[in-house]
């Protein structure tokens, strides 16, 4: 069973005429990286924002492990799919770097030293153990943009969503960041990158899904695709 | 007759609280008036921090500590008023919301010629240029909260370059565009040092901008190298070395 469907899904922002996507049939298998690319406002991010139910389709129906998505609520879909928005403003609201890290795992029954570990795992890996107990929002782009990753990565979701990951990131703790997703996929997750940054999207995806205009205007995972360019 | 340089950096350090680390430990430039010079480096390292401090924007932050000079073509910063600071330089943010506040795209671009106190034809003239150089006219009458990532950045370039300062400040501006519209921005910023505005960009993909002056390279709020970007970029070993770039 694929993990996302989505079906016949057209969405358009109140007050606009034009949708912001339309017609879309997409199906996102949950052991392999997508990578989904298109120009600037080609409606990608909208659509990694119908599939965790942060917008409900104007028309057609996304499925989650083969159940809609309305049958979900948020926090169930949340703890299924983790979500790194583009701009990690939008995501960091802890006092801290290490509560941002622990946020997500701490739940009833959690082991706190367990926590704890993992919590140090993280902070090495992504280097951000200078700053444990720095307030997020004064990191710079860059370690923001790591600590977003980590935070989601930490909570372990079966899938990923990854908008725009390399933004603010320099060449090394980019390589950092494809090791590290390279492993995630070992384990049997996927995920699906939107980027602009297509090194990164060669070097990482598997099947490469092009947009424009608010359609799916490529798939190389489809029979006799290509790899989108633009 | 010997141009002045239009940027004069000397034994600049800053902390963001008085008794913080260094994010910047004494920094010594000059950039050429005309030039492109690029900064580059590991997140964390200072660039955004140097560029707020080259734009005047800390100059006068309440809490931190800021020592040495910096010069504008002449005027130290210190001496230039906080109205008339846009008239020598404009930055453009890493994160475009931060910048982006009016309600039509329009209205964003004018927004800054209107409190230059230009005349109406000028006015549109600068938005009209703009809106064309950067090939955004369909985003015209758009709110700039609904636009995309890359459209957001776009737009707050054409805000700042309807300024027309004499020196641009890039923070990343170019990281959430596709590879059509960074075309159109390093095309745009050929132009703008053609015609003789002198630009300092940040940025983490060097092939972007490899047609730029010079590189700066900062490690640890120092600078480590400032050489031609030619230099630089043949210089494989040490960028390997400085893990800016890799296999």
């Amino acid at each position: 069973m694929s993990f996302i469907q989505i079906r016949q899904v057209d969405y358009s922002y109140p007050r606009k005429t034009n949708p912001a996507v339309a017609g879309i049939n997409l199906t996102l298998e949950g052991n392999c990286i997508t990578a989904l690319v298109g120009p600037n406002g080609s409606g990608k991010t909208t659509l990694t924002k119908l599939m965790i139910g942060l917008l409900p389709p104007s028309r057609g129906e996304v499925y989650l492990a083969g159940r809609s998505l309305k049958q979900y609520t948020l926090a169930q879909i949340g703890r299924r799919i983790g979500y790194v928005f583009q701009n990690p403003d939008l995501q960091l609201f802890c006092p801290s770097v290490a509560e941002e890290i622990a946020f997500g795992m701490t739940r009833p029954g959690q082991e706190p030293e367990l926590i704890q570990e993992k919590v140090d795992f993280y902070l090495d890996y992504f280097e951000l153990g200078d700053y444990r107990n720095a307030f997020p929002l004064h990191l710079s782009q860059g370690e923001k943009q790591r600590l977003a990753i980590a935070a989601v990565l930490a909570n372990e979701p079966e899938f990923l969503i990854l908008d725009e990951p390399t933004i603010g990131l320099d060449a090394y703790r980019k390589k950092r960041l494809e090791d590290y997703l390279g492993k995630v996929v070992g384990l049997g997750r996927g995920m699906l990158l939107v980027s602009h940054d297509l090194v990164f999207v060669n070097r990482m995806a598997a099947r490469v899904v092009g947009m424009e205009n608010g359609r799916i205007t490529s798939d190389s995972g489809q029979e006799g695709g290509q790899t989108h360019e633009y | 007759m010997l141009l002045m340089d239009a940027v004069v950096v000397k034994n600049l350090s800053y902390q963001y609280q008085p008794r913080g680390p260094y994010v910047l430990k004494d920094i010594n430039l000059e950039v050429k008036p005309g030039e492109l010079a690029v900064i580059t480096g590991l997140s964390g390292c200072g660039k955004s921090s140097l560029c707020l401090c080259l734009s005047g924007a800390i100059r006068h932050q309440r809490y931190g500590v800021m020592s040495g000079e910096v010069s504008l073509n002449g005027q130290n910063i210190e001496d230039i008023k906080g109205g008339q600071l846009a008239l020598h330089v404009g930055i453009v943010f890493q994160d475009p919301d931060t910048q982006l506040f009016s309600p039509t795209v329009e209205d964003e671009i004018a927004f800054a010629p209107e409190n230059l106190c230009l005349p109406p034809p000028q006015i549109r003239q600068r938005v009209d240029y703009v809106i064309d150089l950067l090939g955004i006219a369909a985003l015209r009458y758009a709110h700039p909260e609904q636009l995309s990532g890359g459209q957001k950045q776009l737009v707050a370039l054409a805000a700042v370059l309807a300024l027309d300062p004499p020196l641009l400040i890039l923070d990343e501006a170019m990281s959430q565009l596709d590879s059509n519209d960074k075309k159109i921005v390093a095309d745009t910023l050929e132009k703008l040092r053609e015609a003789g505005k002198t630009i300092i960009a940040v940025e983490h993909n060097l092939e972007d901008l490899s047609f730029a002056d010079r590189l700066l390279v900062m490690e640890a709020g120092q600078i480590i190298r400032f050489d031609r970007m030619e230099a630089i970029l043949e210089d494989r070993e040490f960028l390997l070395e400085r893990r800016l770039i890799y296999i």
